[in-house]
């Protein structure tokens, strides 16, 4: 299958959901090209449930959360439903205290929960 | 490089252990990786070093978004060697300054199109002390300062 | 003086001690202050020496040795001496008051255990009075443990706490959605009225904990869930079963 899309991130497709583990810096210009990868995997692999495994994110702020956010929104748009996973207890605690809200996922903390999670949105 | 002068403000760049000019996307990142290991070696918790970091993120986002360029200063200021020691975070920008500090301050307002306005409001809620000045067309310098707890 | 003080240091280090090792701390002063006294700014330079002396000697033991050191010296600068081992008292005392102070965040600590009740649950009671220090460790620590443990459910239960300022009160509703985002559940129990008032006051999400009563009903209810959970899991290896034949 030949990819448009610059790949910014390597993913895992299992049955029809796609994992991502994030292992990079998402700086501004990354985060925005991991949205446009992960929307068109979704419509190309046909994907049902993201699980963005973002243990190795060791900074979420304001904006991340809100591109995290939208790409959810937009993927839900396309029937996919989208779970975070592993947040790092410190990056937790950082963003409940700046009262951020990650609209539109579900949070897990492990890749087993999250599959669970989506097995139950069936 | 000369002093930095903003009225009543003077930042005397000699006094600082980083100084980063952000002009570039990505320098947001850059820094917060700098102010990362700052805290980290001054011996933060992992949860106030993570604090430090994304505040300093979103310091040097709303230089480059909204001013285009300017500074980031940070050090560490103790009372006694290695007693009550904090960091202190100086963000430094000539752009147009904010309108209404107040409300850009409270929380959920913003003037950018993909934001959630919850950058300064959260800063705030991170850091011990907080300072803001601002003027239309002159620019806009934030003071933060966060304390080492004791454990 | 420096002079004299060494001439006779024998003789008086046996007048000042009885014991070997207190013998040795005069000594050991008497040689530091034959070095600095004569000197300006004495006061400053005797605290080092004497604090070291009042490391290895009792407050009673120095006093007595310092009046018969004021007998036995013509010239002894008793005053400088007097005012060095008073401010070194004071530091004595600063440092005490640090180490009384990390005992009590030591204590604090301790009172705020995390119990890993099974598997999938974790306790945290807390008890006491929960300032915003406390507040604060108690919450980071909790989330580690939950991030290593990878609890599904927290129950923080406050039966211990009777007050809560609006500072904890927020602290702690930062704890509940921070759980939440690792992906937890969170059942509040033992809430008192002012508590309770508080944590409405200050806007509390309730889709975002669970409030029981008690721990007995967070137990049962928890149990509910995850039996539940099992009996959903199993139906879903069932259909599994059967499309595989
Ligand atoms: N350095 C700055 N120069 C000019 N305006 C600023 C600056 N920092 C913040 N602002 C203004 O304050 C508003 C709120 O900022 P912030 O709390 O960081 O949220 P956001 O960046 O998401 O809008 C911004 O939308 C912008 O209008
Ligand atoms: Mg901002």
């Amino acid at each position: 299958m030949k990819t448009k899309f610059t790949m910014v991130v390597p993913t895992i497709k299992l049955y029809d959901y796609l994992i991502v583990p994030i292992q990079i810096e998402l700086d501004d210009l990354t985060i925005e090209k991991l949205q446009m990868q992960l929307l068109n995997e979704i419509s190309e692999k046909k994907i049902r449930g993201i699980i963005l495994d973002v243990s190795m994110v060791d900074v979420i702020d304001s904006y991340i959360s809100f591109v995290l956010s939208e790409t959810a929104a937009m993927a839900k748009a396309m029937g996919c439903h989208t779970v975070i996973c592993k947040i790092q207890p410190q990056v937790a605690l950082t963003l409940a205290q700046m009262g951020i809200k990650l609209k539109d996922v579900f949070t897990a903390n492990s890749l087993e929960g999250a599959v669970d999670i989506l097995n139950r949105l069936d | 490089m000369d002093d930095k002068n903003f009225n009543d403000i003077d930042i005397n760049i000699n006094d600082y252990d980083i100084v980063l000019k952000i002009k570039d996307e990505n320098d947001i990142a850059v820094s917060r990786q700098m102010a990362k290991s700052f805290a980290q070696k001054n011996n933060f918790s992992l949860a106030d070093v993570t604090k430090i970091a994304t505040a300093v993120s979103e310091l040097s986002r709303n230089i480059y978004r909204y001013a285009k360029e300017g500074y980031i200063y940070i050090k560490k200021k103790e009372t006694e060697p290695d007693k009550d020691v904090s960091i202190e975070i100086i963000a430094y920008d000539r752009g147009p300054g904010i309108e209404n500090v107040e409300q850009a301050v409270a929380g959920g307002y913003t003037t950018s199109e993909r934001s959630l306005g919850l950058g300064l409001s959260g800063i705030r809620r991170l850091i011990d002390s907080f300072y803001i000045k601002s003027e239309v067309g002159k620019g806009t310098v934030v003071m933060a300062e966060k304390r080492r707890r004791r454990f | 003086m420096k002079d004299v003080v060494i001439s006779r240091l024998g003789e008086l280090v046996e007048g000042l001690a009885k014991k070997d090792e207190q013998k040795k701390a005069w000594e050991d002063f008497l040689v530091e202050f034959a070095e600095v006294c004569g000197k300006s700014d004495l006061k400053e330079k005797l605290k080092a020496p004497i604090s070291n002396l009042l490391d290895r000697i009792s407050e009673k033991e120095l006093s007595d040795g310092i009046e018969l050191l004021h007998e036995k010296l013509d010239n002894f600068p008793t005053v400088d001496v007097y005012k060095a081992i008073i401010e070194a008292l004071g530091k004595k005392n600063d440092e005490y008051l640090v180490k009384i102070a990390e005992l009590r965040d030591v204590l604090s600590e301790l009172s705020t255990p995390i119990i890993h009740l099974w598997q999938d649950v974790l306790l945290a009671p807390v008890i006491g009075t929960l300032d915003s220090q406390r507040a604060q460790n108690m919450a980071e620590k909790l989330l580690e443990n939950i991030a290593d443990t990878r609890a599904k459910v927290v129950i923080v239960d406050v039966t211990g706490v009777s007050m809560i300022d609006t500072i904890v009160g927020e602290f702690l509703i930062e704890m509940f959605s921070a759980v939440k985002l690792l992906g937890s559940d969170v059942i509040l129990t033992g809430i008192k009225p002012e508590i309770a008032h508080t944590l409405v006051k200050l806007g509390i999400d309730f889709n975002m904990v669970i409030i029981k009563r008690d721990l007995e009903s967070a137990l049962k209810y928890t149990i509910g869930k995850f039996s539940k959970g099992t009996e959903k899991k199993q139906s879903n290896t069932k259909r599994g079963d059967i499309d595989e034949n």
